[in-house]
């Protein structure tokens, strides 16, 4: 399901599944969404477009990490069609 | 895939109560002169707010490859022989283990630095978060140690 298109989408857009877990998975009610953006976008634009749709990742955007492919990355490494983006909170394993 | 185990490393995440008994038979090796074994519990008392449980939710995939990339890391720096990185999901009663780090060095010193560099770089970087419910009925997500933790509840 597409919950957030970027307004700067191009003539392709990508879809990446997006992870919400902890206190922004109750805020935003789900813990997995598909977005819709434009391709070429980066982690930090897919960020500008959820704190649009979700004041939580706004709230909270901060201190959240971003892990693609379930590996810590710097904001503005480039999306890819299909990639698995998580926002993580600050952790309290242990 | 929740479990990690050959011959010299051993991750686990899982709802089960910690094996210890199984971890230091594991970790049991002809080489070290020490098994170090550390354990997080849960504490019922925290700032005269007392504790009912702890509850784990984890990014379970990339917790497990945390996990194993600290245990790695550690390899690298240390003489560790054999090392096990264990952590509970779900609701852990006060007194219970959430987390279990052990390894085995030829020399005592090293077990214990190799040991608490793993505990706090789990607390740092593995995908973990833990939800404290205390006795008179208040929730709360606790705030992380690691990077921003700080504000972690905005």
């Amino acid at each position: 399901m597409t919950e957030a298109t970027s307004t700067a989408a191009k003539a392709t857009p990508i879809t990446v599944h997006v992870l919400f877990f902890s206190v922004l998975r109750e805020r935003v009610g789900r813990g997995e969404i598909d977005v819709s953006i434009g391709s070429g976008a980066c982690a930090s634009q897919l960020l500008d477009e959820l704190s649009r749709v979700y004041p939580a990742v706004d709230a909270f955007r901060g201190i959240t990490r971003i892990a693609v492919n379930q590996i810590y990355v710097d904001e503005f490494v480039e999306l890819t069609e299909g990639d698995e983006v998580a926002l993580i909170t600050p952790v309290s394993g242990g | 895939m929740n479990e990690v185990k050959n011959a010299d490393t051993w991750i686990l995440l899982t709802a089960k109560p910690l094996a210890v008994d199984a971890v230091a038979a594991f970790l049991r090796d002809e080489r070290a002169g020490a098994i170090n074994l550390f354990l997080g519990t849960t504490r019922q008392w925290t700032r005269g707010r007392e504790t009912m449980n702890l509850e784990y939710e984890a990014y379970e995939g990339m917790a497990v490859e945390e996990m194993q990339r600290i245990a790695r890391e550690a390899v690298k720096r240390w003489p560790v022989e054999k090392v096990a990185v264990h952590h509970r999901t779900g609701v852990v009663r006060v007194a219970e283990s959430s987390v279990l780090i052990g390894l085995s060095t030829p020399h005592r010193a090293d077990s214990f630095e190799a040991t608490r560099f793993l505990i706090d770089s789990l607390k740092e970087t593995v995908p973990i978060w833990k939800r404290e419910r205390y006795t008179n009925g208040e929730v709360e997500w606790v705030r992380g140690s690691g990077r921003g933790g700080e504000a972690h509840q905005a």
